[in-house]
């Protein structure tokens, strides 16, 4: 089955991450349009709208409109910024990585148009600490550029001007959030800020910003060179384009894959990831990176995109899927969810701080044998004190959302795990776990 | 002004400030933690949740310190669904909050314990061990830390940065393991230390100088005015079992010193509760001072002053417009001691000048003095006042005790003096034993109220000063 | 007293052009304190501290509460090669705890401590990025993916 792809259609080619290869094939052509064609940044914006593309880190907003927030020059010409959001933290997610390591100018790109629509001169990529050759990769990406006249001042000739700053994280997943990032890339603790005020009016030092996914940078160039229309013939009338598809767990081909959104996740399992691994059979999946939660084998047939998930009652999140196989626990993947919001909640809104904490001692005490029947409505107790929208930012909702999923799909998992006092499944020759101190 | 609807009533906002601010304004009860109306908002309680309705939009719970009022905004803070949101958050901050409320010095006065009370759950649901920190972390010579105990509303360290303007506290670490520390353990510096334990919401932060002596319920409370220097800090004064001082704690005054006050002041109090007082009057006989009724005492005043005329009067900056007024009126020569500058000057609060009411003396016409210039004066006279609290205390005892046994010196203070020249001694009452004002440095008006009843035999100055006239006047010196 | 001697001045020259990358000087301070935790013995003494903050001015506090944020820094000694296993879903589906285990047994370190002979640190980390290719290690900064426990040793034992 042959579907369009356009993302990663350069990755294969040797050297993809170099100036030479990636103008040889159709590289910066859609910046040369804009700047030589005559485009005005009003109309740039328009063909993004146009476009229908969705924001490819998680929340799925339409990437036009939030790049008409940015105020007009005119009425407010104080210092803008874009900053690019490569901190990919979301367990399951590993899809911008690709990007960077394989066609790092796609983003340089992507950047410069965007900066061209929203009038900004500075656009800061703020990589996770951890990923060193994506972050060496985009920097040398950015130099080559430069050295083309691609990045800096009037680029093209033209008086666009525009500088790209790399910058690292340093290992908080909240930094991933766009007011965190922010406060983050300031030299602060990443503390997300609340909303209002939003970021297009007061942004990195309380200047208009705005923050965009790697991924959904990185549609752009192809949006402008070929159009929206051609955008919208792949995917679905609301969730147009392809989309890069982690797919991670218990699969035999485990990878990143583009594919058009709206396919349904039983065409992903098994065409693109062979299928559960060792022939055993689907128990649970994850659609959309951890913060989506747990869904049973019966919804493998939902299309994946924004609305199809949402009516079954989970998100598209960053499409990041990850699947269990007969002999995995649920209640142990969730044990290994909840540890992680404990460990990246930033620790300032009271219900999450605790909240997360709780939800992790719940599920470790229900995994490893003390567990209560209580438990499980207090679960449901507790995340509904953390969500829908009452802290500062949404990681107290990923948190809440797989907690009630595991209610809703699993409880029997749960509740047996009460009445064995431990996991059934757990394998008597697997090791005892190691202590949890972290360094 | 914005116009509000709040809890049925249609009431003014002020548009700069957050929705909190007006409820509070309005009396419209709101619980805070983080928010504090001196520092500048966060919104990471989440505790002050009410319910807003604006315009078209359906009406939502959220946290009224990071709401902005908006014309015709509805507010709801008693909607049964701000009310579950409030006893969530109580949840989960009770969760890892140890119980020490036997043994600390916020209980009576804690805000985890009042909001608890009034809008949480009687049980906590939690069975997991609560988190180990440090319990008895100082902080220094003022504050002793408990970490256990903090909530992480982080006042504490936007009050160093905002108002001192010097970080000395940060959160630290991350989520649920996030907790309040200095750098490498330093001590906190600065003369601003105290104020940390007022604003903690809990017994996180408390003051070294008050731990363990008093439960606050036992504490009576009366408004008052620091007189450590002229900036007049309004303080509320607080009195155990209506003895001794027990505490000083800033008054909220908008014009003068907002929500703080400094160490210095803070810690002042000592001088009040030092034992040994005049109580009533002391005449120089034989054998020394021996006791003597106070209208005795004022009859002989009033003749040492038929005699030797009008006194060279050497007042404590002390006294009040009241009493100054009175004793500007019996005086020959009407003056005060000014003592030498403060090294506590600072760009906050301490003015650098050790004097309450300099500027009100002043205008009531009392000269200032330095203490030497005052022990010349009194050297060659024959007949001087020196009255008010502290009055010995600043022309020092030593120095006075080598004043001539001639000079006939009445003295007015809370402490028998007890020096040669003095002949005649009434005691006062001191700054929290009596009504008065002070003219700060700007000129505004500090009022003293009393908090405890001065000593018995002990009468207002003020009262002493208008028997003296009585007896001055040339009716009653003819009786 | 001033610390900035603490750090050796092609490190100051380097955060003085890094600082120029911002409107305000201290914002670099992150990637300042990743130089500063690469080139001075893997972690962050409290003089390291203080020197930043003199540097960006700050107060030390400050820049204490920004590095102790961030797990990737280190603010207690560490041995001489850091190795970091992802414990997160998508490695613990595919054998996370057998790879720390195998990664312990190789180090002679419990995890979240430095082995004894002072070579190692072993730590649990959060999601590293590489789930496609589960389960992996991260040793000194390098991503080691698709790995079985057997290859964990000889790993280990290829650094001195």
């Amino acid at each position: 089955m042959t579907r369009e792809t356009y993302l990663l259609s350069r990755t294969a080619l040797p050297n993809s991450h170099t100036l030479d290869v990636y103008r040889a094939h159709g590289g910066y052509r859609a910046l040369e349009k804009i700047l030589k064609g005559g485009y005005t940044p009003a109309q740039v914006i328009q063909l993004v709208k146009d476009s229908g593309l969705r924001g490819r880190g998680g929340a799925g907003f339409s990437t036009g409109l939030k790049w008409s927030f940015m105020p007009d020059p005119a009425k407010d010409p104080r210092p803008r910024y874009l900053a690019v959001n490569a901190d990919e933290s979301e367990p399951g997610t590993c899809k911008d990585r690709v990007l960077m390591e394989k066609d790092p100018h796609g983003l340089v790109e992507g950047v410069l148009i965007a900066c061209f629509a929203m009038r900004v001169q500075a656009a800061y990529i703020y990589v996770r600490g951890e990923y060193r050759l994506p972050h060496d990769r985009v920097a040398a990406a950015v130099a080559e550029a430069r050295k083309a006249g691609l990045v800096g001042k009037n680029i093209l000739g033209t008086d666009f001007s525009c500088e790209i700053f790399m910058h690292k994280g340093a290992g908080a997943y909240i930094c991933g959030e766009e007011t965190g990032l922010m406060e983050s890339l300031e030299g602060k603790r990443g503390h997300p800020r609340p909303k209002p005020p939003f970021p297009a009016g007061f942004g990195l030092w309380g200047q208009p910003t705005t923050v965009n996914n790697v991924e959904t940078l990185q549609n752009v160039p192809f949006v402008i060179d070929r159009g929206p229309d051609w955008f919208k013939t792949m995917g679905t009338p609301k969730s147009p384009g392809n989309v890069l598809v982690g797919i991670s767990g218990h699969v035999e081909r485990p990878g990143v894959y583009e594919v058009p959104l709206g396919l349904s996740a039983r065409t992903l399992l098994e065409e693109y990831a062979g299928g559960i691994w060792k022939g055993r059979k689907l128990k649970a999946w994850i659609p959309g990176g951890s913060s989506t939660g747990l869904l049973p084998a019966s919804a493998i047939d939902v299309k994946m995109d924004h609305d199809g998930l949402r009516e079954a009652g989970s998100m598209l999140g960053t499409v990041s899927m990850i699947f269990l196989d007969e002999t995995a626990c649920t209640v142990r993947a969730m044990k290994v969810i909840s540890r992680f919001y404990d460990h990246e909640s930033c620790g300032q809104c009271s219900q999450c701080r605790e909240g997360t904490q709780w939800l992790a001692q719940i599920f470790a005490r229900l995994e490893h044998g003390q567990g209560r029947m209580e438990d499980i409505e207090l679960l449901s107790s507790l995340a509904n004190g953390m969500a829908p929208a009452k802290t500062i930012c949404a990681l107290a909702d990923a948190a809440a959302i797989p907690t009630h999923a595991i209610v809703k799909n699993f409880r029997a998992e749960l509740e047996a795990h009460v009445t064995h006092k431990g996991c059934p499944l757990a394998d008597a020759h697997a090791p005892h776990e190691l202590e949890e101190a972290h360094a | 002004m914005t116009k509000i609807i709040l809890d049925g009533r249609e009431v003014e906002a002020d548009p700069k400030k957050p929705l909190i601010a007006a409820c509070h304004q309005h009396a419209a009860h709101v619980p805070m933690y983080c928010y504090h109306p001196g520092l500048s908002p966060v919104g990471s309680c989440r505790i002050c949740q009410v319910e807003v309705k604006q315009g078209e939009m359906p009406a939502r719970v959220t946290v009224a310190c990071r709401t902005p009022v908006a014309e015709g905004m509805i507010v709801n803070t008693e909607a049964p669904k701000a009310h579950e949101a409030r006893r969530q958050c109580l949840e989960f901050l009770l969760k890892n909050h140890p119980l020490d409320c036997p043994i600390c010095d916020k209980a009576g006065e804690c805000d985890l314990q009042d909001y608890s009370f009034a809008e949480g759950q009687g049980q906590g649901r939690s069975v997991e061990p609560r988190r180990k920190l440090e319990k008895r972390k100082s902080l220094g010579d003022v504050i002793v830390l408990d970490q256990e105990r903090c909530i992480l509303c982080s006042r504490c360290v936007r009050f160093f940065e905002e108002i001192p303007k010097k970080a000395q506290l940060t959160v630290a670490g991350l989520g649920s393991r996030s907790y309040i520390t200095t750098f490498a353990d330093r001590p906190l510096e600065g003369n601003y230390q105290g104020n940390v334990a007022d604003i903690c919401p809990v017994g996180a932060l408390t003051l070294k100088e008050f731990r363990f002596q008093a439960r606050v319920w036992n504490l009576t409370k009366a408004p008052s005015t620091c007189g450590e220097c002229s900036r007049g800090c309004s303080i509320t004064v607080e009195v155990l079992r209506r003895q001794e001082v027990k505490r000083l704690r800033p008054r909220p005054n908008p014009q003068v010193n907002r929500y703080w006050m400094c160490d210095h002041g803070r810690f002042s109090f000592d001088g009040l509760n030092t034992p040994g007082r005049l109580a009533g009057a002391l005449v120089r006989g034989t054998r020394g001072l021996e006791p003597l009724e106070p209208h005795t005492a004022l009859d002989a005043l009033a003749n040492l002053m038929r005699v030797h005329g009008a006194p060279l009067v050497v007042a404590s900056p002390w006294l009040t417009q009241e009493e100054g007024k009175l004793l500007a009126a019996l005086a020959g020569e009407a003056t005060f001691v000014s003592p030498p500058p403060s090294a506590l000057k600072d760009d906050l609060l301490h003015t650098g000048d050790p004097c309450p009411n300099r500027r009100g003396l002043s205008e009531l016409g009392f000269a200032p003095l330095a203490a030497a210039e005052a022990l010349t004066k009194l050297a060659g006279q024959g007949f001087a006042l020196l009255v008010g609290e502290r009055i010995g205390a600043l022309l020092g005892r030593e120095a006075l005790a080598t004043l001539p046994a001639g000079l006939r010196l009445v003295v007015l203070d809370t402490h028998p003096l007890d020096v040669p020249a003095s002949e005649l001694e009434l005691g006062v009452p001191n700054a929290v034993e009596r009504t008065g004002t002070w003219l700060n440095v700007d000129g505004i008006e500090g009022r003293l109220s009393i908090a405890r009843s001065a000593p018995p035999g002990v009468a207002p100055l003020t009262r002493t000063l208008e028997e003296l006239a009585r007896r001055a006047t040339p009716a009653e010196a003819a009786r | 007293m001033s610390k900035l001697e603490v750090l050796p001045q092609k490190l100051r020259d380097e955060f003085t052009e890094l600082a120029t990358h911002y409107p305000l000087k201290s914002s670099a301070l992150i990637p300042a304190l990743h130089r500063c935790q690469e080139e001075l013995g893997g972690w962050l003494t409290p003089d390291i501290l203080e020197a930043c903050a003199e540097f960006f001015g700050l107060e030390p506090v400050e820049v204490f509460g920004v590095a102790s944020f961030y797990p990737m820094f280190k603010l207690r000694p560490v041995g001489k090669h850091l190795v970091s296993v992802c414990h997160n879903i998508a490695c613990n589906l595919r054998g996370a705890e057998e790879i720390l285990a195998a990664a312990c047994q190789a180090a002679g370190a419990k995890p979240g401590h430095v082995s004894p002979d002072g070579r190692f640190t072993v730590e649990r980390v959060e999601c590293q990025g590489a789930c496609t290719a589960a389960p992996m290690l991260v040793l000194d900064g390098v991503f080691h993916e698709n790995l079985t426990p057997d290859q964990v040793g000889t790993l280990l034992g290829s650094v001195k």
